[in-house]
């Protein structure tokens, strides 16, 4: 399945426009990753349990997408949109969506 | 009066370790991110959305992600300025390096994939809410490019000029 | 052809190339003055308001709360006797027209004496059991008798209210951050300085009150006496033999040793004799107090 963000492929035809599709993770770190935060919170720096733990959830979130997509029989999503957004303390959305399409082979 | 004491002697020490450690990782982090940003320089990263079409490219979406958080002494002292508003200069500096950091990242994943360009790159910062913790996630996502290498790139460019 | 190529742009144009040291020195001595300025402005314009109510208003809003001092089964021997120490006391501290006290007891065992909103004093078992005699106990009413004089408890709470008031909307401002808490801590330590100022006003008229009253001021120090010598014997938890500047500073009370020399200095203002002979306790008090 491709996946892009552009809104065309140069060198492929799209055949037909099968709708938005979309995927979200909601998720929420365990205790352990908070404190090793609360720790990094006087030092600073990057917190590698939180970039780990949003990357997981964005994969799920594509996979969520793509899943939409083969289920429409499309070959592609193109013009894929992230957006993230901090529903509660500690816990985070990540949603992913965009166009699903049957290109030329 | 021991109580506030002890009180101020934690304070003073978080503030101590939060600017030491903290200017550390911050002056290393800037010098791997000028580094690498150098050598990363001769794999665009575009924010057109209208891809070149000299040739044919395999598509791929690439991404890249961090979380950087803030230390204490950037915490407190960003607490101060709001006080009076202004710019909040400890806090410039740690987007600054979460922003470039991101686009390493999106980069390194594309030139692992063979990739010649990245088209169409977008920004999505969240303020990711740890209780205490300021910390802010900054994705980086854009399409790779990567030249299909079967095809010469002479037949390609005539028919573009 | 479109040519396509990353430059690296210039350093430090969305950075503010300030030292972190520099900036912080002026944000926190700046935050400091604000939040002391402010402490201080709002303990004098509450404490200003609460003294210009009336002490009648007080007295009335007090009975009104309805809050009940003092232990209910109290031996009624010690509370007329305190009472009535209170009224000798009275004529040598000029308390104004339709001002009173109201002295109470309580059996806890808490080292205490304070008094608060409508002339109500009141006196703790355990401050009363290690008092040598009678002079020591007219050293301790005097001085809260004093504070009523001066509307110290009114004045407290007004000025205490508005510091609080003015204090929760700037830390509000600074955040959740540990700089809030850092600041309203500035700012309560700056409003201790109000009521440290106020103890040396009421020990400074209760010296002449007990002088009045007994014709010299032998032994009115010796409850802080004790005091100093039970701390330096390492029995209280802040057992510092030489306390330093921040424990002066950030204390409600001067310090026991202070007090005792300024004890002295207000003895030699008035022109009171240090020495004389001490009246004792009466023969019943340590009974009163270890009835139950």
């Amino acid at each position: 399945m491709l996946l892009s963000n552009l809104e065309f492929l140069p060198d492929r035809t799209i055949k037909s426009h099968l709708g938005l599709v979309q995927g979200s993770s909601v998720r929420s770190k365990h205790v352990g990753r908070d404190i090793g935060a609360s720790l990094k919170s006087i030092f600073g720096g990057e917190l590698k349990g939180y970039t780990e733990l949003l990357h997981d959830s964005r994969e799920e979130a594509t996979e969520r997408l793509l899943e939409q997509a083969r289920s429409l029989g499309a070959n592609a999503v193109i013009n894929v949109r992230y957006s993230t957004s901090s529903i509660a303390a500690g816990a985070a959305e990540i949603f992913v969506y965009g166009s699903a399409v049957l290109l030329d082979e | 009066m021991i109580g506030l004491s002890a009180e101020l002697l934690i304070f003073v020490a978080l503030m101590l370790l939060g600017y030491g450690f903290g200017s550390l990782i911050e002056r290393r982090h800037r010098k791997s991110i000028i580094r690498r940003e150098l050598e990363l320089n001769r794999l665009p990263a575009i924010a057109s959305r209208r891809p070149p079409e000299d040739r044919p490219y395999a598509q791929q979406l690439v991404s890249g992600s961090v979380v950087i958080g803030s230390d204490y002494f950037k915490t407190f002292l960003s607490g101060l300025i709001n006080l009076f508003g202004g710019r909040v200069t400890p806090f410039e500096s740690l987007i600054d390096r979460a922003r470039r950091e991101a686009i390493l990242r999106l980069k390194e994943e594309a030139r692992d994939i063979g990739a010649s360009h990245v088209f169409n790159v977008k920004y999505e910062t969240a303020r990711i809410a740890t209780g205490r913790v300021p910390a802010l996630e900054v994705l980086a996502y854009g399409t790779a490019l990567i030249p299909a290498a079967d095809i010469s790139r002479s037949t390609h460019d005539t028919s573009q000029a | 052809m479109v040519q396509y190529e990353n430059r690296q742009p210039a350093e430090d144009i969305n950075v503010t190339r300030t030292h972190p040291l520099k900036t912080f020195a002026i944000y926190a001595l700046s935050a400091l003055i604000l939040v002391v300025l402010l402490a201080v402005l709002m303990q004098f314009f509450g404490g200003f308001i609460a003294k210009r109510v009336p002490f009648s208003v007080e007295t009335r809003v007090t009975e009104a709360v309805g809050i009940e001092l003092g232990s209910r089964d109290a031996p009624p021997e010690l509370v007329s006797y305190l009472n009535e120490l209170g009224l000798r006391l009275l004529p040598y501290i000029d308390m104004p027209e339709g001002m009173s006290v109201d002295i109470h007891y309580d059996k806890e065992n808490v080292f205490n004496a304070f008094a608060t909103l409508g002339g109500n004093l009141m006196f703790y078992r355990g401050l009363l059991s290690v008092l040598p005699h009678e002079n020591a106990l007219a050293m301790v009413m005097a001085h809260e008798i004093a504070h009523v004089l001066h509307r110290d408890p009114a004045a407290s709470l007004g000025g205490g209210v508005a510091t609080a008031l003015v204090l929760a909307g700037l830390t509000g401002n600074a955040g959740t951050g540990p700089a809030s808490g850092v600041l309203s801590r500035a700012g309560m330590v700056t409003g201790m300085q109000f009521t440290r100022r106020m103890e040396v006003a009421a020990d400074e008229v209760a010296v002449a009150a007990v002088g009045g009253l007994y014709g010299h001021t032998e032994g009115a120090a010796d409850l802080f006496l004790a005091i100093a010598a039970q701390r330096s014997a390492g029995s209280d938890e802040t057992s510092d033999d030489s306390p330093g500047l921040f424990e002066r500073f950030a204390s409600t009370h001067p310090l026991d040793t202070d007090r005792i020399d300024a004890i002295k200095t207000s003895a030699k203002k008035y022109g009171l004799l240090t020495e004389g002979a001490t009246t004792p306790l009466p023969d019943d008090f340590q009974r009163w107090l270890a009835a139950n």
